[in-house]
């Protein structure tokens, strides 16, 4: 197992300064996850950081809150641009977001709670997105773009959106319609679109009990 | 012609030929022939041009096959996508072939659809296979009992999707059991008019009117339909209480039945070309009609200006209820849907595109509207010669194997051509000229390229190539084919030549073939176990109105003389004729016989085809 790791101790004498990290005892950071930037980057409990995770705190400080999933090759911040703007951007991922891999996420973006950023999107400067939303894979959120909540972004580019259903929906006009002919009682409420959600969160969960028996964590190659 | 320089296409010899013309067929292989196997004397005429005369027949064959004239774009195909009926010993196109569907299956669950089913149910999965109304991601079933905490796998099941997150419990609906979700969509999105209905009779009916409008009733349905029809009819003209709408299913059953009554009972006397029992469907009636038409007298009559006609022919009245189909639009329906369409929480997104609509019933407008619809089923099709009906390709019937029972493409028998350019040593030094560049070929300057036929069968070929010495065209190219008769070795066994010539030089290799000189004329460039490489030189012509040509017309002012599209596309045609010894086929002749060299016979196949060399510059 041993010969399987990479070399641990990789001369940089001069490479790109570390970020100060902040980190809750009950996350998990893969040891290959990349810090980079002069602000620090706070983790909250119970998140997940895989490996070749990229934190660019350059602008400003990265806040991730707990219980979030950060994929391989994300790519949360920015490098350092060349006109280096002296006000301070923050980025800030709440609890329960899942970043998929290779997915960016610009600085200044704001995603709330329960958010899903599958692979490959893209979130751009200043956007921000509203809870229990979901980018799908590919998609984009324009700079200082705005998703409300329990929307989804899907299709390409900039794609289409579509409401998700959170409370008890009505059957729908056929539905009704059927039931007036048929003469039957037209079916009770459906359960409130909520169940659906909160069954993923759960999944969610045990996931991330999962993953962190399984990513090798930043202190364990001190061993 | 969309592929990329160089490319070779065959010409499928059906553009000249009617193909399913027995007669013709018949009648050409009256004439005499001079190949020795009397059993394949058409195979020669079918292959250039059908000749119905026989004094027609020099001028038609010295017709030259030329790739620009609009109908051989018809017939010129990759070698790759034909086939070849080894009855008819002719090469088959995409044209000159019939399909027929082996059988039907959903791509989802890969279950196999009976015919049946599928002329009753529509072409869609019966089973649990949705796709996603929004963004037409497959649906998966799933429970949502984990979360209101009844048993194992009991709770309300929905359909999800993975991509774009709906369910349907957006539209409202759960579902009892985790099977036959179709059948129980079905029931709760659509109804037909009737309650009296007994409910599996109900989703049958239902299902039957859902996706195939055009598949007939069976009898007893029919007319059950049609009591049912008129008992309505005197019920609903007593209390008008207006019933709600029909489903857009329901209320099409609704009106075919009306309409069927209609014709019942407008048309009672027997001598009435409508008669009863035919109903305007059926092709007797079409025939009554066509005989009415025909006869002027009948015709006035239907129209009432004939005294001959004794009672006028009673009206057919239209739909009046909303049991018998008609719909009547809602007072201020279209103020409601501005209005929706207007409110905070529709805006774009809440309308349901014209994608997602294409396949919904027409009055859903919204996004909130849109019903799930099953997976809709695929074919396999089996192929067969359009001439004798023999079986080309037939795949297995079952949907999980992609194999082939019988596959006849036309590889297996004509040399597949391919064309490459040649880069010729340049006299004065060992450095190799560069190869020309195809899309931009210089007029007047010869160029060489290599032709490779080879060959897929176990017999060895003799090939004849013929080509025009300039090609069809406005844009004259010059061409030679530098040894138009070549044979072709037999696709043997690899490894026995391989270990039969272990000593012998390697041929074939292209980078020693660069080097081994100057093109000769009557000499085969290049030879290996089954494939054989000729030269052709090609000396492309001046585009019309180009500086080469003299420059002294204007090309503006004359409008004829500007370049048509793709005029500077250089196309050679070229004639192949190709003979080999075939062994004979059993079941025509030496039935019982051991195959013995005398058994062998004399096979012989002609086509036209294409090499598209390049484009020819515009300026020197």
């Amino acid at each position: 197992m041993a010969t399987l790791k990479p070399p641990s101790s990789r001369p940089v004498p001069t490479g790109p300064p570390k970020a100060p990290l902040k980190a809750d005892p009950t996350a998990t950071i893969a040891d290959t996850a990349v810090f980079q930037g002069t602000y620090p980057v706070t983790i909250g409990a119970g998140t997940i950081i895989h490996p070749r995770a990229r934190f660019y705190a350059y602008q400003g400080p990265i806040v991730v809150g707990d219980g979030c999933i950060i994929s391989e090759k994300a790519i949360i911040g920015a490098q350092p641009a060349r006109s280096t703007e002296s006000k301070e951007i923050a980025t800030r991922l709440s609890y329960f977001v899942t970043v998929g891999p290779s997915s960016t996420i610009h600085p200044g973006a704001h995603i709330h709670s329960s958010v899903t950023i599958e692979a490959l999107a893209t979130i751009h400067q200043y956007a921000e997105i509203g809870s229990h939303s979901k980018i799908c894979s590919g998609c984009e959120v324009p700079e200082n773009g705005k998703v409300d909540e329990w929307v989804v972004v899907y299709g390409s580019g900039l794609g289409q959106r579509r409401k998700r259903a959170r409370e008890a929906n009505e059957p729908g006009p056929a539905v009704v319609i059927a039931a007036q002919v048929a003469q039957v009682p037209v079916p009770g409420p459906a359960p409130k679109g909520k169940v659906i959600e909160d069954a993923r969160l759960m999944v969610l969960q045990k996931e991330r009990e999962v993953l962190a028996r399984m990513i090798v964590p930043a202190g364990a190659k001190k061993k | 012609m969309s592929r990329p320089f160089p490319y070779t296409y065959i010409s499928c010899p059906c553009a000249d030929t009617p193909v399913p013309d027995p007669a013709r067929k018949r009648r050409s292989r009256g004439t005499p022939q001079k190949s020795p196997n009397p059993e394949q004397p058409n195979v020669d005429n079918e292959d250039k041009k059908p000749q119905e005369e026989e004094n027609e027949d020099e001028e038609e064959e010295e017709q030259t096959f030329d790739p620009r004239s609009p109908r051989s774009n018809f017939s010129l195909y990759p070698p790759e996508q034909l086939l070849y009926c080894e009855d008819c010993h002719q090469i088959k196109c995409p044209r000159c072939i019939t399909e027929e569907i082996v059988s039907w299956y959903c791509p989802n669950c890969l279950f196999e659809t009976p015919s049946s089913m599928v002329r009753s149910d529509g072409n869609r999965c019966g089973r649990n296979c949705f796709n996603c109304p929004t963004c037409t991601a497959p649906l998966a079933v799933s429970t949502i009992e984990n979360v209101t905490g009844n048993g194992s796998q009991q709770g309300p099941w929905v359909l999800s999707c993975g991509y774009c997150m709906w369910t349907t419990l957006d539209i409202g609906i759960k579902f009892d059991k985790p099977t036959n979700i179709r059948t129980q969509l079905q029931k709760m999105t659509d109804a037909t008019a009737t309650p009296s209905y007994d409910r599996s009779r109900q989703a049958s009916r239902t299902f039957g009117d859902l996706k195939s409008p055009l598949s007939s009733y069976a009898s007893i349905d029919e007319q059950s339909a049609s009591r049912e029809g008129s008992g309505e009819q005197s019920a609903t003209n007593e209390d008008t209480i207006p019933t709600p709408d029909l489903g857009t299913d329901a209320r099409f059953a609704a009106l075919k039945s009306f309409y069927r009554t209609q014709i019942s009972e407008t048309s009672t006397s027997p001598g009435d070309p409508l008669g009863s029992d035919l109903g305007f469907s059926s092709p007797g009636a079409l025939n009554r009609l066509m005989s009415l038409y025909a006869s002027s007298s009948r015709l006035s009559g239907l129209y009432g200006g004939n005294k001959k006609q004794k009672s006028k022919p009673p009206v057919m009245r239209e739909a009046l209820t909303s049991s018998e189909g008609l719909r009547i639009a809602p007072d201020n329906g279209d103020a409601d849907v501005i209005e929706r369409l207007g409110s905070q929480e529709c805006g774009w997104d809440g309308v349901a595109s014209i994608e997602q609509r294409q396949d919904q019933s027409p009055d859903v407008r919204f996004a909130d509207d849109l019903i799930p619809l099953p997976c809709l089923l695929r074919t396999k099709r089996a192929k067969r010669c359009k001439s004798c009906k023999h079986i080309l390709v037939k795949p297995e019937t079952k949907p999980q194997s992609t194999r082939f029972r019988i596959r006849l493409i036309a590889l297996s028998y004509i040399p597949l051509p391919t064309l490459r350019p040649l880069a010729l040593p340049s006299s004065s030094s060992m450095m190799s000229a560069p190869i020309p560049d195809l899309n931009s070929l210089p007029p007047l300057r010869p160029v060489h390229v290599l032709l490779t036929l080879k060959n897929h069968m176990f017999d060895p070929v003799r090939i004849t190539l013929a080509t025009p010495s300039v090609t069809p065209g406005r844009v004259a190219s010059k061409v030679t084919v530098l040894s138009p008769q070549f044979d072709i070795g037999a696709n043997s066994d690899v490894w026995d030549e391989a270990l039969q010539n272990a000593s012998a030089p390697v041929t074939g290799d292209p980078k020693l073939a660069t080097l081994r000189g100057v093109p000769e004329a009557g000499k085969v460039w290049d030879k290996g176990r089954n494939w054989t490489t000729v030269v052709l030189e090609v000396v492309p012509g001046t585009l019309p109105g180009s500086e080469a040509e003299g420059g002294n017309e204007v090309t503006a002012k004359d409008g004829t003389l500007a370049t048509q599209q793709d005029e500077d596309v250089l196309e050679i045609p070229v004639f192949v004729h190709m003979e080999w010894d075939a062994e004979a086929q059993l079941e025509q002749q030496n039935v019982g016989k051991a195959s013995k060299p005398d058994d062998l016979v004399a096979r012989e196949l002609a086509y036209w085809m294409v090499l598209g060399v390049g484009r020819i510059q515009a300026s020197l």
